[in-house]
Protein backbone atom coordinates (compact mmCIF):
# COMPACT_ATOMS: atom_id res chain seq x y z
CA UNK A 1 0.00 0.00 0.00
CA UNK A 2 3.08 2.20 -0.04
CA UNK A 3 2.15 3.43 -3.48
CA UNK A 4 -1.60 3.64 -3.48
CA UNK A 5 -3.35 3.70 -6.82
CA UNK A 6 -5.55 6.64 -7.79
CA UNK A 7 -9.06 6.22 -6.49
CA UNK A 8 -10.50 6.14 -10.00
CA UNK A 9 -8.74 2.88 -10.76
CA UNK A 10 -10.22 1.21 -7.69
CA UNK A 11 -13.90 1.99 -7.98
CA UNK A 12 -16.39 1.73 -10.74
CA UNK A 13 -19.85 3.26 -10.94
CA UNK A 14 -20.72 1.28 -14.06
CA UNK A 15 -19.59 -2.04 -12.65
CA UNK A 16 -16.98 -2.18 -15.36
CA UNK A 17 -13.32 -1.97 -14.30
CA UNK A 18 -11.97 1.51 -15.05
CA UNK A 19 -9.27 0.32 -17.45
CA UNK A 20 -11.69 -1.65 -19.56
CA UNK A 21 -14.19 1.21 -19.50
CA UNK A 22 -11.44 3.51 -20.80
CA UNK A 23 -10.54 1.13 -23.62
CA UNK A 24 -14.18 0.94 -24.69
CA UNK A 25 -14.37 4.75 -24.63
CA UNK A 26 -11.33 4.94 -26.89
CA UNK A 27 -12.90 2.41 -29.23
CA UNK A 28 -16.21 4.29 -29.27
CA UNK A 29 -14.35 7.33 -30.59
CA UNK A 30 -12.38 5.15 -33.00
CA UNK A 31 -15.65 3.85 -34.41
CA UNK A 32 -16.54 7.40 -35.43
CA UNK A 33 -13.05 8.11 -36.82
CA UNK A 34 -12.79 4.97 -38.94
CA UNK A 35 -16.53 4.88 -39.61
CA UNK A 36 -16.50 8.42 -40.96
CA UNK A 37 -13.47 7.72 -43.12
CA UNK A 38 -14.77 4.43 -44.51
CA UNK A 39 -18.27 5.87 -44.94
CA UNK A 40 -16.83 8.73 -46.99
CA UNK A 41 -14.81 6.27 -49.05
CA UNK A 42 -17.86 4.13 -49.72
CA UNK A 43 -19.96 7.12 -50.82
CA UNK A 44 -17.24 8.39 -53.15
CA UNK A 45 -16.70 4.90 -54.52
CA UNK A 46 -20.38 4.65 -55.41
CA UNK A 47 -20.51 8.22 -56.74
CA UNK A 48 -17.43 7.78 -58.89
CA UNK A 49 -17.71 4.77 -61.21
CA UNK A 50 -14.24 5.54 -62.61
CA UNK A 51 -12.68 4.47 -59.30
CA UNK A 52 -13.28 0.86 -60.26
CA UNK A 53 -10.33 1.10 -62.65
CA UNK A 54 -8.00 2.38 -59.95
CA UNK A 55 -9.31 -0.14 -57.42
CA UNK A 56 -8.54 -2.96 -59.86
CA UNK A 57 -4.85 -2.26 -59.26
CA UNK A 58 -4.74 -3.17 -55.57
CA UNK A 59 -3.15 -6.54 -54.99
CA UNK A 60 -5.79 -8.86 -53.55
CA UNK A 61 -3.44 -11.64 -52.50
CA UNK A 62 -1.28 -9.25 -50.46
CA UNK A 63 -4.40 -7.90 -48.72
CA UNK A 64 -5.51 -11.51 -48.16
CA UNK A 65 -2.16 -12.46 -46.64
CA UNK A 66 -2.38 -9.54 -44.23
CA UNK A 67 -5.97 -10.46 -43.34
CA UNK A 68 -4.78 -13.94 -42.42
CA UNK A 69 -1.90 -12.48 -40.37
CA UNK A 70 -4.20 -10.15 -38.40
CA UNK A 71 -6.86 -12.81 -37.78
CA UNK A 72 -4.16 -15.12 -36.43
CA UNK A 73 -2.68 -12.37 -34.25
CA UNK A 74 -6.13 -11.71 -32.81
CA UNK A 75 -6.36 -15.40 -31.95
CA UNK A 76 -3.01 -15.33 -30.09
CA UNK A 77 -4.12 -12.11 -28.33
CA UNK A 78 -7.26 -13.77 -26.97
CA UNK A 79 -5.21 -16.82 -25.91
CA UNK A 80 -2.90 -14.42 -24.05
CA UNK A 81 -5.96 -13.05 -22.27
CA UNK A 82 -7.02 -16.59 -21.37
CA UNK A 83 -3.55 -17.31 -19.96
CA UNK A 84 -3.63 -14.06 -17.96
CA UNK A 85 -7.02 -15.04 -16.53
CA UNK A 86 -5.38 -18.19 -15.20
CA UNK A 87 -2.61 -16.07 -13.67
CA UNK A 88 0.00 -17.46 -16.07
CA UNK A 89 1.91 -14.26 -16.86
CA UNK A 90 4.79 -15.96 -18.67
CA UNK A 91 2.45 -17.76 -21.05
CA UNK A 92 0.50 -14.52 -21.61
CA UNK A 93 3.74 -12.68 -22.39
CA UNK A 94 4.77 -15.37 -24.87
CA UNK A 95 1.40 -15.23 -26.64
CA UNK A 96 1.53 -11.42 -26.74
CA UNK A 97 4.97 -11.86 -28.30
CA UNK A 98 3.39 -13.91 -31.09
CA UNK A 99 0.80 -11.16 -31.54
CA UNK A 100 3.57 -8.54 -31.82
CA UNK A 101 5.22 -10.80 -34.39
CA UNK A 102 1.95 -10.72 -36.32
CA UNK A 103 1.92 -6.92 -36.16
CA UNK A 104 5.49 -6.75 -37.46
CA UNK A 105 4.73 -9.21 -40.26
CA UNK A 106 1.70 -7.15 -41.21
CA UNK A 107 3.80 -3.96 -41.38
CA UNK A 108 6.59 -5.59 -43.41
CA UNK A 109 4.10 -6.95 -45.95
CA UNK A 110 2.44 -3.53 -46.09
CA UNK A 111 5.71 -1.69 -46.68
CA UNK A 112 6.61 -3.97 -49.59
CA UNK A 113 3.11 -3.53 -50.99
CA UNK A 114 3.25 0.28 -50.75
CA UNK A 115 6.81 0.50 -52.09
CA UNK A 116 5.70 -1.49 -55.12
CA UNK A 117 2.61 0.65 -55.69
CA UNK A 118 4.45 3.94 -55.24
CA UNK A 119 7.16 2.85 -57.65
CA UNK A 120 4.43 2.25 -60.26
CA UNK A 121 3.16 5.81 -59.87
CA UNK A 122 0.21 5.00 -57.59
CA UNK A 123 0.99 7.65 -54.99
CA UNK A 124 -1.28 9.37 -52.48
CA UNK A 125 -1.75 12.26 -54.93
CA UNK A 126 -2.37 10.11 -58.04
CA UNK A 127 -6.15 10.45 -57.68
CA UNK A 128 -8.78 10.47 -54.97
CA UNK A 129 -9.05 6.68 -54.84
CA UNK A 130 -5.37 6.37 -53.97
CA UNK A 131 -5.68 9.23 -51.50
CA UNK A 132 -8.34 7.27 -49.65
CA UNK A 133 -6.36 4.06 -50.02
CA UNK A 134 -3.24 5.46 -48.34
CA UNK A 135 -5.16 7.49 -45.75
CA UNK A 136 -7.38 4.62 -44.59
CA UNK A 137 -4.69 1.93 -44.65
CA UNK A 138 -2.14 4.38 -43.22
CA UNK A 139 -4.34 5.35 -40.29
CA UNK A 140 -4.91 1.66 -39.68
CA UNK A 141 -1.17 0.94 -39.88
CA UNK A 142 -0.52 3.65 -37.26
CA UNK A 143 -2.92 1.78 -34.98
CA UNK A 144 -1.00 -1.43 -35.65
CA UNK A 145 2.27 0.28 -34.69
CA UNK A 146 0.76 1.79 -31.53
CA UNK A 147 -0.77 -1.56 -30.57
CA UNK A 148 2.52 -3.40 -31.05
CA UNK A 149 4.39 -0.92 -28.82
CA UNK A 150 1.78 -1.06 -26.05
CA UNK A 151 1.69 -4.86 -26.27
CA UNK A 152 5.45 -4.89 -25.77
CA UNK A 153 5.09 -2.88 -22.55
CA UNK A 154 2.20 -5.04 -21.32
CA UNK A 155 4.08 -8.25 -22.18
CA UNK A 156 7.14 -7.21 -20.17
CA UNK A 157 4.92 -6.55 -17.13
CA UNK A 158 2.96 -9.74 -17.65
CA UNK A 159 6.16 -11.78 -17.82
CA UNK A 160 6.97 -10.52 -14.31
CA UNK A 161 3.43 -11.34 -13.20
CA UNK A 162 2.39 -7.71 -12.93
CA UNK A 163 -0.73 -5.90 -14.16
CA UNK A 164 -2.13 -9.03 -15.76
CA UNK A 165 -5.51 -7.39 -16.33
CA UNK A 166 -3.86 -5.20 -18.95
CA UNK A 167 -3.45 -8.23 -21.21
CA UNK A 168 -7.21 -8.19 -21.71
CA UNK A 169 -7.26 -4.41 -22.26
CA UNK A 170 -4.65 -4.38 -25.02
CA UNK A 171 -6.37 -7.45 -26.46
CA UNK A 172 -9.70 -5.59 -26.81
CA UNK A 173 -7.88 -2.78 -28.63
CA UNK A 174 -6.06 -5.25 -30.85
CA UNK A 175 -9.28 -7.05 -31.83
CA UNK A 176 -10.70 -3.68 -32.81
CA UNK A 177 -7.71 -3.06 -35.10
CA UNK A 178 -8.46 -6.49 -36.57
CA UNK A 179 -12.14 -5.60 -37.05
CA UNK A 180 -11.21 -2.39 -38.90
CA UNK A 181 -9.05 -4.42 -41.27
CA UNK A 182 -11.89 -6.94 -41.73
CA UNK A 183 -13.81 -4.05 -43.33
CA UNK A 184 -10.84 -2.45 -45.10
CA UNK A 185 -10.02 -5.71 -46.87
CA UNK A 186 -13.27 -5.99 -48.88
CA UNK A 187 -13.47 -2.20 -49.35
CA UNK A 188 -9.99 -1.75 -50.78
CA UNK A 189 -9.12 -5.15 -52.21
CA UNK A 190 -12.15 -7.28 -53.01
CA UNK A 191 -14.98 -5.07 -54.30
CA UNK A 192 -13.59 -4.16 -57.71
CA UNK B 1 -3.73 -7.66 -7.69
CA UNK B 2 -6.68 -7.34 -5.36
CA UNK B 3 -8.19 -4.51 -7.35
CA UNK B 4 -7.97 -6.57 -10.49
CA UNK B 5 -10.10 -9.36 -9.17
CA UNK B 6 -13.26 -7.31 -9.09
CA UNK B 7 -13.50 -7.42 -12.83
CA UNK B 8 -13.84 -11.17 -12.79
CA UNK B 9 -17.24 -10.89 -11.19
CA UNK B 10 -19.70 -12.64 -13.42
CA UNK B 11 -17.44 -11.84 -16.30
CA UNK B 12 -14.27 -13.26 -17.71
CA UNK B 13 -13.72 -16.44 -15.82
CA UNK B 14 -17.27 -17.50 -16.52
CA UNK B 15 -17.63 -17.79 -20.27
CA UNK B 16 -16.31 -20.83 -21.99
CA UNK B 17 -15.58 -19.84 -25.53
CA UNK B 18 -13.78 -22.30 -27.73
CA UNK B 19 -11.39 -19.73 -29.14
CA UNK B 20 -9.84 -22.17 -31.56
CA UNK B 21 -13.25 -22.99 -33.07
CA UNK B 22 -13.93 -19.26 -33.50
CA UNK B 23 -10.53 -18.84 -35.14
CA UNK B 24 -11.21 -21.70 -37.55
CA UNK B 25 -14.61 -20.20 -38.38
CA UNK B 26 -12.94 -16.85 -39.09
CA UNK B 27 -10.38 -18.44 -41.41
CA UNK B 28 -13.07 -20.41 -43.27
CA UNK B 29 -15.15 -17.24 -43.71
CA UNK B 30 -12.04 -15.41 -44.84
CA UNK B 31 -11.35 -18.04 -47.51
CA UNK B 32 -14.95 -17.81 -48.73
CA UNK B 33 -14.66 -14.00 -48.88
CA UNK B 34 -11.64 -14.36 -51.17
CA UNK B 35 -13.08 -17.20 -53.28
CA UNK B 36 -16.56 -15.67 -53.64
CA UNK B 37 -15.53 -12.64 -55.70
CA UNK B 38 -13.32 -14.86 -57.89
CA UNK B 39 -16.38 -16.94 -58.74
CA UNK B 40 -18.50 -13.79 -58.99
CA UNK B 41 -16.09 -12.31 -61.50
CA UNK B 42 -16.03 -15.38 -63.70
CA UNK B 43 -19.78 -15.87 -63.66
CA UNK B 44 -20.66 -12.17 -63.78
CA UNK B 45 -22.68 -12.50 -60.57
CA UNK B 46 -21.82 -9.17 -59.01
CA UNK B 47 -24.23 -9.76 -56.12
CA UNK B 48 -22.09 -12.75 -55.13
CA UNK B 49 -19.04 -10.49 -54.87
CA UNK B 50 -20.89 -7.96 -52.74
CA UNK B 51 -22.49 -10.53 -50.44
CA UNK B 52 -19.30 -12.49 -49.92
CA UNK B 53 -17.22 -9.34 -49.48
CA UNK B 54 -19.39 -7.27 -47.15
CA UNK B 55 -21.82 -9.83 -45.73
CA UNK B 56 -18.95 -11.98 -44.57
CA UNK B 57 -17.07 -8.96 -43.20
CA UNK B 58 -20.04 -8.23 -40.95
CA UNK B 59 -20.25 -11.86 -39.78
CA UNK B 60 -16.50 -11.95 -39.10
CA UNK B 61 -16.61 -8.64 -37.22
CA UNK B 62 -19.48 -9.95 -35.07
CA UNK B 63 -17.56 -13.13 -34.25
CA UNK B 64 -14.51 -11.12 -33.17
CA UNK B 65 -16.47 -8.49 -31.24
CA UNK B 66 -18.65 -11.01 -29.39
CA UNK B 67 -16.15 -13.75 -28.67
CA UNK B 68 -12.69 -12.17 -28.68
CA UNK B 69 -13.63 -8.75 -27.30
CA UNK B 70 -16.29 -10.40 -25.10
CA UNK B 71 -18.83 -7.70 -25.82
CA UNK B 72 -21.48 -10.41 -25.52
CA UNK B 73 -20.75 -10.58 -21.79
CA UNK B 74 -20.10 -6.87 -21.30
CA UNK B 75 -22.41 -4.60 -19.31
CA UNK B 76 -25.29 -3.20 -21.32
CA UNK B 77 -24.10 0.41 -21.02
CA UNK B 78 -21.03 -0.49 -23.12
CA UNK B 79 -23.23 -1.77 -25.93
CA UNK B 80 -25.20 1.47 -25.79
CA UNK B 81 -22.03 3.53 -25.89
CA UNK B 82 -20.83 1.74 -29.02
CA UNK B 83 -24.28 1.85 -30.59
CA UNK B 84 -24.31 5.62 -30.04
CA UNK B 85 -21.04 5.90 -31.96
CA UNK B 86 -22.45 3.83 -34.79
CA UNK B 87 -25.60 5.98 -34.90
CA UNK B 88 -23.51 9.18 -35.00
CA UNK B 89 -21.48 7.72 -37.85
CA UNK B 90 -24.65 6.73 -39.70
CA UNK B 91 -26.04 10.26 -39.22
CA UNK B 92 -22.88 11.73 -40.71
CA UNK B 93 -23.02 9.43 -43.71
CA UNK B 94 -26.74 9.99 -44.22
CA UNK B 95 -26.27 13.76 -43.94
CA UNK B 96 -23.55 14.13 -46.53
CA UNK B 97 -24.53 11.29 -48.86
CA UNK B 98 -26.86 13.39 -51.06
CA UNK B 99 -23.98 15.75 -51.80
CA UNK B 100 -21.43 13.05 -52.44
CA UNK B 101 -23.52 10.50 -54.29
CA UNK B 102 -25.10 13.05 -56.63
CA UNK B 103 -23.07 15.35 -58.80
CA UNK B 104 -25.83 17.86 -59.30
CA UNK B 105 -28.96 19.07 -57.57
CA UNK B 106 -31.69 21.65 -58.00
CA UNK B 107 -29.46 24.64 -57.40
CA UNK B 108 -25.97 23.24 -57.59
CA UNK B 109 -23.63 21.50 -59.92
CA UNK B 110 -20.46 19.68 -58.84
CA UNK B 111 -18.47 20.28 -62.00
CA UNK B 112 -15.21 19.02 -60.47
CA UNK B 113 -16.77 15.63 -59.68
CA UNK B 114 -18.40 15.43 -63.11
CA UNK B 115 -15.13 16.26 -64.83
CA UNK B 116 -13.26 13.71 -62.73
CA UNK B 117 -15.80 11.03 -63.62
CA UNK B 118 -15.82 11.91 -67.31
CA UNK B 119 -12.04 12.02 -67.43
CA UNK B 120 -11.69 8.74 -65.58
CA UNK B 121 -14.21 6.89 -67.71
CA UNK B 122 -12.94 8.25 -71.03
CA UNK B 123 -9.43 6.94 -70.44
CA UNK B 124 -8.96 4.07 -72.84
CA UNK B 125 -5.57 3.27 -71.41
CA UNK B 126 -4.83 1.68 -68.07
CA UNK B 127 -4.85 4.12 -65.14
CA UNK B 128 -1.25 3.21 -64.31
CA UNK B 129 -0.16 4.29 -67.75
CA UNK B 130 -2.09 7.52 -67.48
CA UNK B 131 -0.18 8.46 -64.39
CA UNK B 132 3.19 7.63 -65.94
CA UNK B 133 2.16 9.41 -69.07
CA UNK B 134 1.30 12.59 -67.24
CA UNK B 135 4.51 12.36 -65.26
CA UNK B 136 6.80 11.78 -68.20
CA UNK B 137 4.71 12.83 -71.16
CA UNK B 138 6.62 13.15 -74.40
CA UNK B 139 6.74 16.70 -75.68
CA UNK B 140 4.65 15.75 -78.71
CA UNK B 141 1.48 14.93 -76.80
CA UNK B 142 1.69 17.64 -74.17
CA UNK B 143 -0.60 20.66 -74.34
CA UNK B 144 -0.18 23.38 -71.74
CA UNK B 145 -3.69 24.60 -72.41
CA UNK B 146 -5.21 21.15 -71.89
CA UNK B 147 -3.18 20.63 -68.75
CA UNK B 148 -4.16 24.07 -67.44
CA UNK B 149 -7.82 23.33 -68.09
CA UNK B 150 -7.59 20.02 -66.24
CA UNK B 151 -5.25 20.84 -63.38
CA UNK B 152 -5.45 24.59 -62.78
CA UNK B 153 -8.86 25.67 -64.09
CA UNK B 154 -10.70 23.89 -61.27
CA UNK B 155 -9.70 26.83 -59.08
CA UNK B 156 -8.27 29.48 -61.40
CA UNK B 157 -10.96 29.12 -64.06
CA UNK B 158 -10.52 28.29 -67.74
CA UNK B 159 -10.15 32.03 -68.43
CA UNK B 160 -7.49 32.34 -65.71
CA UNK B 161 -9.60 34.86 -63.83
CA UNK B 162 -9.75 32.93 -60.55
CA UNK B 163 -13.38 31.86 -60.93
CA UNK B 164 -12.99 28.07 -61.16
CA UNK B 165 -15.79 26.03 -59.57
CA UNK B 166 -13.64 24.71 -56.72
CA UNK B 167 -12.06 28.11 -56.14
CA UNK B 168 -15.19 29.82 -54.86
CA UNK B 169 -14.85 28.24 -51.44
CA UNK B 170 -11.16 29.01 -51.01
CA UNK B 171 -9.70 31.63 -48.71
CA UNK B 172 -7.59 33.33 -49.93
CA UNK B 173 -9.34 33.24 -53.28
CA UNK B 174 -7.38 31.78 -56.22
CA UNK B 175 -5.20 34.26 -58.09
CA UNK B 176 -6.77 36.19 -60.95
CA UNK B 177 -4.19 36.18 -63.75
CA UNK B 178 -6.17 38.70 -65.78
CA UNK B 179 -5.86 41.34 -63.05
CA UNK B 180 -3.07 43.85 -63.88
CA UNK B 181 -2.44 44.37 -60.14
CA UNK B 182 -1.56 40.68 -59.84
CA UNK B 183 1.39 41.20 -62.16
CA UNK B 184 2.76 44.26 -60.34
CA UNK B 185 5.07 42.23 -58.19
CA UNK B 186 5.32 38.94 -60.06
CA UNK B 187 7.73 37.85 -62.72
CA UNK B 188 8.18 34.75 -64.83
CA UNK B 189 10.53 33.04 -62.39
CA UNK B 190 8.05 33.40 -59.59
CA UNK B 191 5.25 31.83 -61.68
CA UNK B 192 7.51 28.87 -62.48
CA UNK B 193 8.49 28.49 -58.84
CA UNK B 194 4.89 28.54 -57.63
CA UNK B 195 3.70 26.01 -60.23
CA UNK B 196 6.58 23.70 -59.34
CA UNK B 197 6.87 24.15 -55.55
CA UNK B 198 3.51 25.61 -54.55
CA UNK B 199 2.77 29.10 -53.25
CA UNK B 200 4.23 28.19 -49.86
CA UNK B 201 7.66 28.38 -51.52
CA UNK B 202 7.21 32.14 -51.93
CA UNK B 203 5.38 32.71 -48.66
CA UNK B 204 1.91 32.33 -50.15
CA UNK B 205 -1.11 30.17 -49.35
CA UNK B 206 -0.69 26.38 -49.01
CA UNK B 207 -3.92 26.02 -50.99
CA UNK B 208 -1.85 26.50 -54.16
CA UNK B 209 -0.29 23.05 -54.16
CA UNK B 210 3.04 22.13 -55.77
CA UNK B 211 2.49 20.57 -59.19
CA UNK B 212 6.17 19.96 -60.02
CA UNK B 213 5.88 16.16 -60.23
CA UNK B 214 3.36 16.48 -63.07
CA UNK B 215 5.73 18.26 -65.45
CA UNK B 216 9.23 17.90 -66.82
CA UNK B 217 11.39 21.01 -67.26
CA UNK B 218 10.17 21.81 -70.78
CA UNK B 219 6.53 21.32 -69.84
CA UNK B 220 6.99 23.54 -66.80
CA UNK B 221 8.20 26.28 -69.15
CA UNK B 222 5.13 25.77 -71.33
CA UNK B 223 2.85 25.95 -68.32
CA UNK B 224 4.53 29.18 -67.24
CA UNK B 225 4.10 30.59 -70.75
CA UNK B 226 0.44 29.68 -70.68
CA UNK B 227 -0.16 31.38 -67.32
CA UNK B 228 1.82 34.43 -68.55
CA UNK B 229 -0.48 34.59 -71.58
CA UNK B 230 -3.33 35.71 -69.31
CA UNK B 231 -1.35 38.81 -68.37
CA UNK B 232 -3.21 41.89 -69.68
CA UNK B 233 -1.26 43.53 -72.44
CA UNK B 234 1.01 40.59 -73.04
Amino acid sequence: MAHAKPLATLRSATGIPTGRLAVWWVLASEVVIFGGLLGSYLMHRIGHPEWAEAAAHTQTWIGALNTFVLLTSSFTAVLAHQAAEKGNGKEAAKLLGFTILGAITFLIVKSFEWANEISHGYTITANTFWSFYYTAAGLHALHVIAGAIIMGVVAVDAYRGRELHRVELIGIYWHFVDVVWIFLFPLLYIAK
Amino acid sequence: MAENNEHHDGHDGGHHVNYFAIYVALIVLFLISVAGPEIGERTGWRWLTLITAFGIAIVKARLVINNFMHLKWEKRIMKWLLTTSLILMALFVAGVSPDVLNHEGTNWDNTAAKEATARGLSDEVEPGEVITEVATAEAGTFSAEASFNTVCATCHGVAGDGTGPAGAALDPAPANFTDPAFWDERDRDRITTVIRDGAVAVGGSPLMAPWGPLYNAAQLEEMTDYVMSFRPGG
